[in-house]
């Protein structure tokens, strides 16, 4: 097991790098920040332009770019904001923006697997009943829906129609007159987090549903399952005990492969909500061409995506014996 | 001797796979509504200009005070803020969701089709390097690079390279990754088959094997998974649209939901009906595709 962790995590870092020069490449193929950030100001001299490409290091090569950036990678450093909040620490940029993302994505996912499961279950043994018709149906139109033109919905519902949720943000602004809801920060950050996560956990719990029926109904033709009822256990006992624990493999794989996608798929919810997490965070630093935001966002990612294919591999282990980790 | 052959063949051609297949994709009638609702798309599509009441750039609600006003007899989806009749910015960004959606797949799917035949038939240290490279699209931020490099184009070419081609042909470069795997484990499946190995014996050329016994018979999965990549091409490019990184200039739904979503509380018309076709075509897609796997697998066959 530790063997295999390890190697595991060897045969990680050269698709880290892949991904690594693919980023970069694609921030340094054209850009000139300098020049982006400097066309408002129209008394800027040329001396000064070239000062500030000097200061960011713009002028090396590209190779030397790419190995200072990688040398200072390991020390932890991801560089300085080229135009957000004055130049701040992109570590320390990247801390104060990744908490509301972690909130929204875990709070998402739990609340869909708790959800997902029971109705995929459901449905599989009342194959074909009119409420799996309609669980799987609603699935379906649910994994069409953008999930932005979902979040426009329910803002426009909750937010404006009923007016029961606010419709944007983290938390009630100083500048807004009404207050934390009923006076509580953490009621506050809750009530603001409802709309959102709604919208979210419905996003995911959609194809979560139909993964959960389909394997189910798989497993539950198994001979093993046959043997299990043969032998007189009740019918739950055969599909909590028996079937559910083989059925949820496919869940973990889709988990471990869409976190990755979800979290990258922070930029279009974050700003429907106008959530301040790193995906917002991400739209306003490539527009404003931010090279080491960019990057710096990019890395984490990729590096949580990874962490979680590892630990889906390990999983697999642990729910299904017959599947050894070697 | 020959002869007598070929016509067993040809009386035999009655019941062949595709036709088979038909008949199974007539009787399923998910498939059957997904079919309908692109063809309706399609034709939304094809007859743009004589469908839309007006040309894409008028604003024939700016002149007569009726800028965001809601849907009426005179406008059908009301229009937006600047005077555009909304019905008309919908019917012409059919056209521009079934080119991203066919582009894009078709890029892609020419990708992962070309991969996942020659790492799955070749193998060895060719498959290793084509997966390896295959893993890294795979788990690269798929979104995130494709905000960059679109950001990063339209800031080396302001005017003329970006446009919805090129939106289109990055969503297609960065898509093929996990089609192109399962394509090759279905090509690893077939080549055990008996009849590769009997190609094989009779001395045919690994190109041949390729083309004319490998393909066909992992077509269907292609054709399965090309309908399911274009409606998740559409969802891409509505969702870069949305975030204002697609084509200024082309007409898109996503970009319609962008605008709207800036005044959803004042207009609702704006941004309800380009995301009801969004959803509408990308629904179309999916039960087609859904359709098509349980018409072509010859595995779910009774």
């Amino acid at each position: 097991m530790g063997r295999y962790l390890v190697r595991r995590m060897l045969y990680l870092i050269p698709l880290f790098f892949g991904i690594l020069i693919i980023v970069f490449a694609a921030t340094r193929m054209a850009g000139d920040p300098v020049r982006l950030m400097t066309t408002l100001n129209p008394y800027i001299t040329e001396e000064a332009r070239n000062n500030l490409i000097r200061y960011y290091g713009l002028d090396q090569p590209l190779y030397v770019q790419f190995f200072i950036y990688l040398s200072q990678l390991f020390q932890g450093d991801l560089g300085n904001s080229y135009a957000i909040r004055g130049g701040l620490e992109v570590t320390t940029l990247i801390g104060y923006y990744i908490g509301p993302t972690i909130l929204l994505q875990i709070a998402s996912i739990l609340l869909a697997l708790v959800i997902a499961i029971p109705i995929g279950i459901y449905s599989a043994k009342r194959r074909y009943s009119k409420l799996d018709m309609t669980v799987t149906t609603t699935s379906l139109v649910g994994t069409c829906i953008p999930v932005f033109y979902m979040g426009i919905i329910a803002i426009l519902i909750f937010g404006y129609f009923l007016g029961w949720f606010p419709a944007g943000g983290l938390i009630t602004q100083v500048t807004e007159t009404r207050g934390y809801f009923l006076g509580n920060q953490i009621l506050d950050i809750l009530w603001h987090m409802f709309i959102p996560t709604a919208v979210l956990t419905f996003a995911i719990l959609a194809p979560i549903v139909l993964l959960v029926r389909s394997s189910m109904l798989e497993i539950l033709k198994q001979d093993y399952i046959l043997a299990a009822r043969a032998s007189g256990l009740s019918e739950r006992a055969v599909v909590y005990k028996h079937a559910l624990r083989n059925a949820l493999i496919p869940v973990v794989t889709y988990i471990g492969i869409y976190f990755g996608g979800m979290l990258a798929g922070a930029p279009i919810t974050e700003t429907v909500f106008n959530w301040p997490g790193v995906g917002r965070l991400f739209v306003e630093a490539t527009t404003k061409l931010d090279f080491p935001v960019i990057m710096g966002i990019t890395v984490l990612i990729t590096i949580m995506t990874l962490v979680a294919n590892l630990i889906t591999d390990l999983t697999y282990g642990y729910i299904d014996p017959r599947i050894r980790v070697e | 001797m020959k002869t007598k052959i070929k016509n067993q063949n040809k009386q035999n051609k009655g019941a062949s796979q595709w036709n088979i297949a038909w008949r199974r994709f007539k009787r399923n009638k998910t498939a059957l509504t997904g079919a309908f609702i692109i063809g309706f798309v399609l034709f939304l599509a094809a007859f743009d200009t004589l469908i839309a009441p007006y040309e894409p750039n008028e604003i024939p609600a700016f002149y007569t005070g009726e800028a965001r006003t809601p849907p009426s007899s005179k406008y059908l989806f009301g229009t937006d803020n600047i005077g555009h009749d909304v019905f008309s910015q919908v019917v012409y960004g059919a056209r521009s969701a079934l080119y991203v959606g066919f582009g894009a797949a078709g890029i892609a799917m020419a990708i992962a089709t070309i991969v996942g035949l020659i790492s799955g038939y070749y193998g060895g240290i060719v498959d290793n390097i084509l997966m390896r490279v295959t893993e890294i699209f795979l788990v690269i931020p798929f979104l995130l690079i494709l905000l960059v490099f679109l950001k990063v184009i339209t800031a080396v070419a302001p005017s003329g390279v970006g446009g919805l081609s090129m939106v289109t042909l990055m969503i297609g470069l960065f898509s093929w990754s996990s089609n192109a795997r399962i394509i090759r484990g279905e090509v690893l499946r077939v080549k055990q088959q008996e009849y590769v190995e009997a190609a094989k014996t009779l001395g045919a050329s690994r190109i041949r094997i390729v083309f004319r016994h490998i393909l066909p018979n992992v077509l269907h999965i292609i054709i399965v998974l090309t309908t399911l990549l274009i409606a998740t091409s559409i969802l891409v490019e509505a969702g870069v649209s949305f975030l204002g990184f697609g084509d200024p200039n082309a007409i898109t739904w996503g970009q319609q939901l962008q605008k709207a979503s800036e005044a959803v509380k004042q207009a609702w018309w704006e941004g309800i009906f380009p995301g009801l076709f969004i959803t509408l075509l990308v629904l179309g897609f999916s039960l087609l595709g859904n359709g098509l796997r349980d018409a072509l697998d010859p595995r779910l066959r009774e």
